[in-house]
């Protein structure tokens, strides 16, 4: 319907020969697009491929050195993201552009606030928010101050403002990236709204399942050029897969035969001192991969920073039975935890430094001696660094920023892998990278189980967490609430638990949920 | 914990690079040459900006080029550079010091107090250089122990510092010209060894031994770390609250050895501080390309600065133009100078080829 849709309309937006050259680098080698009213069309593509460059080009942030962009099948110059605003081109990024300091209503009539005799008309700018927000379905009140709010609802309030300032094209740049599994599903469902009604949608995501649940077509993009545009659902993953690394990734996740060996690290009670993390106990065994799963606010995040030491925690944490000092990230590396926060841009670069001081950050103390750091040494276990992981730079001094998402986790991710921990506690270690770096890091992962090592993995992508774990802990409300081992691994009985703590037919996840009420 | 439980097992990829350090003559330059204009790039702006206004000078100064006005540049501008060293590291690690004129000055009191009391010249340098090292040591404890903000703790303390330095003498100067054990200080401010200043040989060591610190050790690496990204290097084993206090604990040391530099030349301690002082020495780091937030930047860009920021003075004074004029310039070139450097950060000057950062 959407192929026939395509070829009876003129298209909405249509860019021919885009190339866009930056110093150094061609980003775009004369790329064509096209997306008519309604269509959904995926942008796809490892990072690096030109995604962003091509959707800044038609958000008006950037101009085409070469080709011509038509919108309504008139060649039409965006010159500024203003301009193409006026023609009804909206992006929405994972960035959030509100003001926290205002109200949701605010926020939502910013720039078209309804006025009386020159002055504000406050309840009427409250009631059209409203009217904006129940038809959206978003459940927020409009006199709450967006700080408030959780990031989720933020999400959907930018969407809001957004679909509300009629759109007519709406560029989605890794919104979901953010969000939930549940969030997610809404923003998509919203999404899949305005394309019934006629808008034509934009998006550019990673997550292979909502590219396959919402999108009528993929344009894939490798190295600045098209590939191809495939539709979908009805193309193949591995094919697509194909299309955007060029190459068989082969088995994803990648397959292994690892001896699971003596509990490593083993943890007692662990309580959050901000309480979003109750008691919770659980061990990990030598070449063992567990995975946590959980909603947003189940408290997961608050283990992965509990072990790593960066928030302030009590209970027991032994690691090859040695009791870990808590609250301190300097003791529970000493201790030989290995732990790479979620948020790679405010925890985790050093934004302004190159890629080898982004490694041997992690390495101060080995490096030094008497203070002072060797240098040959330095250099040297940089460069080791960078070939093992597969990091993709010019050269060690290149500032880490430039580089993709993808080489920047490696990157984060290498330097702690160095560092040869008994204990792994990775949080969210693939987001927002793309594919064929995703695979990379599970291979890395792999090996890091295969030399004896335990992993905690702590992720919101629930096929990413069954690939590469052999056991999942689901949580609910800061504890444990099911635990999941092989065979009974499945994405339908985590997301069960993870909503609601408990899954509805007998299943071994029920014991460990009786025997922690029994604890509380 | 063992450092090698990972095995390099992994199948090479496809993606895997092609080693850019692979050794070889030539590549090896290449990469060595690449670091220097990566290094360079930050100081651009103020290299070409003092190679001009040198060569201006000296064709339409006479004077300007001899070596005798060269010394004096070098004897003037001491304290500053001196400070200027202290607030590079502060500024590095993301902080500031405000109080950096107002410790120096304390400083300077103590100093002559010291001397006026026949501690004789070993004691009153030493007990000054410690007095340095406790006003930092005050700045470094509140901001990273007690957890307030930079900017509050250095305002007050600066306030504190200027008040101490009036109250310990009633306000008066005191000259320190005839007291026992000064002459040796005096004489290092104002000799030479073969026509080099001891103060430029004295000043060449403190900036070589600063850049050492700042790129060869543990606690320079740190500073970056933490200037760059402070919730990183902490979650990365750092010590956070530890190095920040010593960052404050060196500004501290400085303003001990800027005061004696200044008690020295001047032949007498006085607690009224020159206004443009601070100004002076904020702006050398940051015309020298230090970022202003911190994680960038070093040394010898801030003797780059001090240097411009010197030689425009010792130009203005050569050609006659009121000194009144100097506060005007000061700011000018560091509102320019910071103005450059965020331009070349956001990619609006496309430099040609070399001069573009690297």
């Amino acid at each position: 319907m959407a192929e026939d849709a395509r070829r009876e309309q003129t298209p909405l937006i249509s860019v021919v020969g885009a190339v866009r050259r930056y110093p150094g680098v061609t980003a775009l080698r004369g790329v064509d697009l096209e997306i008519a009213p309604g269509e959904i069309v995926a942008l796809t593509g490892e990072n690096g491929s030109g995604k962003s460059t091509l959707s800044k080009l038609i958000g008006g942030v950037e101009q085409p050195d070469e080709g011509t962009i038509l919108v309504d099948g008139h060649e039409t110059v965006i010159p500024n993201p203003a301009a193409a605003r006026d023609l009804g081109i909206v992006m929405i990024s994972q960035e959030l552009t509100l003001a926290p300091s205002l109200t949701v209503a605010e926020n939502i009539m910013m720039g078209r606030l309804p006025r009386r005799r020159g002055a504000v008309n406050w309840s009427a700018a409250r009631r059209q928010a409203r009217a904006v927000l129940d038809e959206l379905g978003v459940h927020v009140c409009v006199d709450t101050v967006v700080r408030e709010l959780s990031v989720e609802l933020q999400q959907e309030v930018e969407i809001a403002r957004a679909i509300s300032s009629r759109a007519r094209l709406l560029i989605l740049d890794e919104a979901t990236s953010s969000l939930s599994e549940a969030a997610t599903e809404r923003l998509l469902e919203l999404v899949r709204e305005q394309a019934r009604r006629g808008v034509a949608i934009l998006m550019i995501s990673h997550r292979m399942p909502e590219l396959y649940s919402t999108a009528q077509r993929a344009t894939v993009l490798r190295d600045g050029a098209l590939v191809g545009s495939v539709p979908l659902p009805s193309t193949p993953e591995p094919e697509l897969v194909r299309m955007m690394v060029g190459r068989d990734l082969g088995d994803y996740y990648g397959s292994r035969e690892v001896e699971i060996g003596e509990p490593v690290l083993t943890v007692a009670d662990l309580v959050s001192a901000d309480g979003e993390l109750a008691p919770t106990s659980f061990e990990v065994r030598a070449g063992e991969v567990v995975g946590i799963a959980g909603l947003v606010g189940s408290g997961k995040a608050q283990l992965a920073m509990a072990l790593g030491g960066a928030i302030p925690a009590s209970g027991e944490v032994r690691v090859r039975g040695r009791a870990v000092h808590l609250g301190a990230p300097s003791k529970a590396i000493e201790a030989g935890i290995g732990y790479v926060p979620d948020d790679r841009r405010r925890a985790a670069l050093l934004p302004v430094r190159s890629v080898a001081d982004n490694f041997s950050v992690a390495w101060l103390r080995r490096l030094g001696k008497r203070g002072v750091i060797r240098t040959k040494m330095e250099r040297r276990e940089v460069r080791d660094a960078i070939a093992r992981y597969g990091v993709k730079t010019s050269s060690p001094g290149k500032r880490i920023t430039q580089l993709s998402g993808g080489n920047q986790q490696k990157v984060i991710l290498g330097r702690t892998f160095a560092r040869g921990c008994d204990v792994y506690v990775l949080s969210e270690p693939t987001r927002g990278v793309d594919v064929g770096s995703k695979s990379a890091i599970y291979s890395m992962i792999h090996d890091l189980a295969r030399a004896g090592a335990a992993v905690v993995v702590i992720s919101s992508e629930l096929p990413e967490l069954i690939g590469i774990s052999d056991r999942i802990l689901v949580f609910f409300r800061g504890r444990v609430c099911g635990e999941l081992a092989g065979a009974e691994i499945d994405e339908h009985r985590i997301g069960e638990l993870a909503v609601s703590g408990r899954i509805h037919d007998s299943l071994p996840g029920h014991e460990q949920e009786r025997k922690l009420d029994h604890v509380n | 914990m063992s450092t090698d439980v990972i095995e390099g097992g992994r199948v090479a990829q496809p993606e895997d690079p092609v080693d850019p350090t692979e050794p070889g003559g030539r590549a090896r330059l290449a990469s060595v040459w690449a670091e220097l204009r990566r290094v360079s790039g930050r100081s651009t702006g103020v290299i070409a900006g003092l190679v001009i206004l040198c060569i201006y000078l000296a064709i339409t100064e006479p004077i300007f080029a001899t070596w005798g006005n060269i010394t004096n540049v070098v004897a003037g501008n001491s304290v500053i550079l001196v400070l200027a060293i202290g607030a590079t590291f502060v500024i590095l690690s993301g902080g500031i010091d405000l109080s950096t004129a107002a410790a120096g000055a304390a400083a300077g009191m103590v100093f002559g107090l010291l001397l006026e009391h026949g501690a004789g010249g070993l004691l009153a340098v030493l007990g000054t250089l410690a007095f340095g090292l406790l006003l930092g040591f005050v700045n470094g404890f509140l901001i990273s122990y007690i957890k307030i903000p930079f900017l509050v703790v250095t305002l007050g303390t600066l306030s504190v510092f200027e008040s101490f330095g009036l109250v310990v003498n009633g306000g008066k100067t005191i000259n320190t010209f005839s007291l026992g054990g000064f002459s040796a200080v005096y004489k290092f401010t104002l000799n030479d060894v073969a026509g080099i200043p001891y103060l430029l040989i004295f000043d060449v060591i403190l900036v070589v031994v600063a850049a050492l610190v700042l790129r060869f050790t543990s606690l320079g690496r740190s500073i970056y770390a933490i200037g760059s990204n402070s919730e990183a290097a902490r979650l990365n084993g750092i010590n956070v609250a530890r190095t920040t206090l010593l960052v404050y604990v060196i500004a501290g040391l400085c303003a001990g050895i800027g005061a004696l530099v200044q008690v020295g030349r001047l032949t007498g301690a006085s607690p009224n501080i020159d206004s443009t002082l601070l100004l002076t020495v904020i702006a050398a780091v940051l015309i020298g390309g230090t970022a202003y937030t911190g994680g960038e930047g070093g040394v010898g860009g801030t003797v780059l600065g001090v240097l411009f920021l010197g030689i425009i003075q010792n130009g203005l004074t050569l050609s006659d133009v009121s000194t009144f004029w100097r506060g005007t310039v000061n700011g000018v070139v560091l509102i320019v100078a910071v103005a450059l450097g965020v331009a070349r950060d956001r990619g609006w000057l496309r430099l040609p080829g070399g001069l573009r950062r690297g």
